[in-house]
């Protein structure tokens, strides 16, 4: 049985058809892509998964369980963590400091701002943990709006990790950063990769077809295509395309 | 036996002008039926009516006389809401779902199917650089594969886009003045002198070229 199971997902808002019917069944550890063009889908159909926009009709099991239609935050509690396309983090608090009131044990405790700031050490010292697995162990103390564009790509992540989520779902993490960020945080994912479950959204067409284990391609609403990146490139017009280059 | 997947049987639309007297400033006519699962190509000029042909096979407008039988049932007589079950229709990248709403949904019937059986794709927005193109097609193909009829609506305006329509297409319908016209392959579409009148003669060139079994642009 797949770690996401997810059957038929229909959404609409009044008269427009956002989507179709999304069926997608990812195993654990796997490292599945979504591709396809803008105004496909792709983000509309994350918030179904991590429970932010309910589905017209359609189920979402998560390791068996059904959880069409719970909250976001009830799904995030089972183990689903995202990031966003548009970067949410907290400017004035240091990279420490977002990853720890992140921390499902300091977000049980409830927010208290005479803790938030210097903090409990057991949390202190599992937020730098996880800073160092994106490879901000010495930017702990950097305040987030001081970070620079590809760090605060990297914070973005290590808050979805410090929620030590099973299923990691990523919305154009390369989005706005250069050739050399994007090698970081393909060195980053690749780390990752096998780890948790994955779910990427991604434009960048290099980054995902070296590192996704199959890949889906929405459009209309629907999956279009799907398979392991070397089997997508077998198409003829692939081949004749930009996408080929990556064969 | 199965219903025809889909028949439009003496379709009229005329669209008039003036209250009083009204006088018809367009009429669309197409009497077709096609029985088995296909992928059709539908070319033609715009203002010829091929969108009013879509409207009509989905159900969005309503016709001045006639039926459109999706997989045996009056499309028109299907609750607006379930009508895409029958035939759905997406223009460019977004879907279409609106619907000329004449009768009360409550007089109306329920779909018979969960998921559509006709797909139309109005012009949707290929190009040659991102490599979607190949799975679209290889989409269309597995539409067909699970019975269902796929009309694909082109405008050609570059070789290669002869060389999709060649390729995916099993049957054209040829949409001019309001006239549908059915041509089993692309070489008879080919001969059709209003279709090398629509193409222009570069593309005609390119559809000969096409036809003659030569790639129309070298890879």
């Amino acid at each position: 049985m797949a770690l996401i199971e997810v059957a038929g997902i229909h959404v609409r808002f009044g008269d427009r058809v956002v989507l179709e019917s999304i069926d997608l069944a990812v195993p654990e550890g796997e490292f599945h892509g979504l591709m396809g063009p803008n105004g496909a889908g792709k983000t509309t159909f994350f918030n179904v998964l991590t429970g932010r926009v309910r589905p017209s009709r359609g189920s979402i099991r998560l390791d068996g369980e059904d959880v069409t239609g719970l909250g976001s935050h009830r799904i995030a509690a089972k183990g689903v963590a995202r990031s966003f396309q548009i970067m949410t983090l907290f400017d004035d608090f240091t990279a420490r400091e977002n990853v720890m009131v992140g921390l499902p044990g300091f977000r049980a405790r409830g927010f208290d701002m005479r803790h938030a700031a210097d903090g409990d050490h057991g949390f202190a010292k599992e937020a730098s943990e996880v800073l160092t697995t994106v490879g901000l162990a010495d930017k702990g103390d950097v305040r987030a709006k001081d970070l620079s564009y590809g760090d605060r790509r990297a914070l973005e992540i290590a808050v979805a990790l410090g929620q030590n989520p099973r299923v990691l779902c990523l919305d154009e993490p390369t989005s706005g950063l250069g050739s050399d960020g994007v090698r970081r945080l393909a060195a980053l994912v690749g780390r990752l990769k096998g780890k948790l479950t994955i779910v990427a959204i991604e434009h960048d067409m290099e980054f995902l077809f070296s590192l996704a284990d199959r890949i889906s391609v929405i459009h209309w609403g629907q999956v279009v295509a799907r398979g392991a990146p070397h089997e997508l490139q077998q198409n003829e017009w692939v081949k004749r395309s930009n996408l080929g280059r990556f064969a | 036996m199965a219903s025809p997947l889909l028949v439009l049987d003496h379709v009229r639309k005329v669209y008039t002008r003036g209250r009083l007297v009204r006088h018809p400033t367009f009429t669309l006519k197409a009497d077709l039926e096609i029985d088995q699962p296909s992928i059709i190509g539908v070319v033609g000029p715009n203002g010829a009516g091929k969108t009013t042909l879509f409207e009509m096979m989905t159900g969005s407008n309503t016709p001045s006389s006639g039926h459109v039988y999706v997989a045996g049932t009056d499309i028109h007589r299907v609750k607006y809401r379930e009508r895409d079950r029958l035939a759905i229709h997406y223009h460019q990248s977004y879907q279409v779902r609106r619907f000329r709403k004449l009768v009360p949904s409550v007089l109306l019937e329920k779909s018979p199917t969960s998921a559509p059986m006709v797909h139309l794709f109005d012009e949707p927005q290929f190009n040659l650089q991102d490599g979607y193109i190949g799975f679209m097609l290889d989409f269309f193909r597995k539409l067909r594969a699970e019975g269902r009829l796929v009309v694909l609506c082109l405008h050609p305006t570059a070789t290669w886009h002869l060389e999709v329509l060649a390729e995916i297409a099993e049957q054209y319908l040829l949409v001019v003045d309001g006239g549908v016209t059915r041509h089993p392959d692309f070489a008879a579409l080919t001969n059709q002198a209003r279709f090398r009148n629509y193409l222009g003669a570069e593309m005609t060139r390119a559809a000969d070229a096409l036809c003659a079994g030569r790639r129309a642009v070298p890879s």
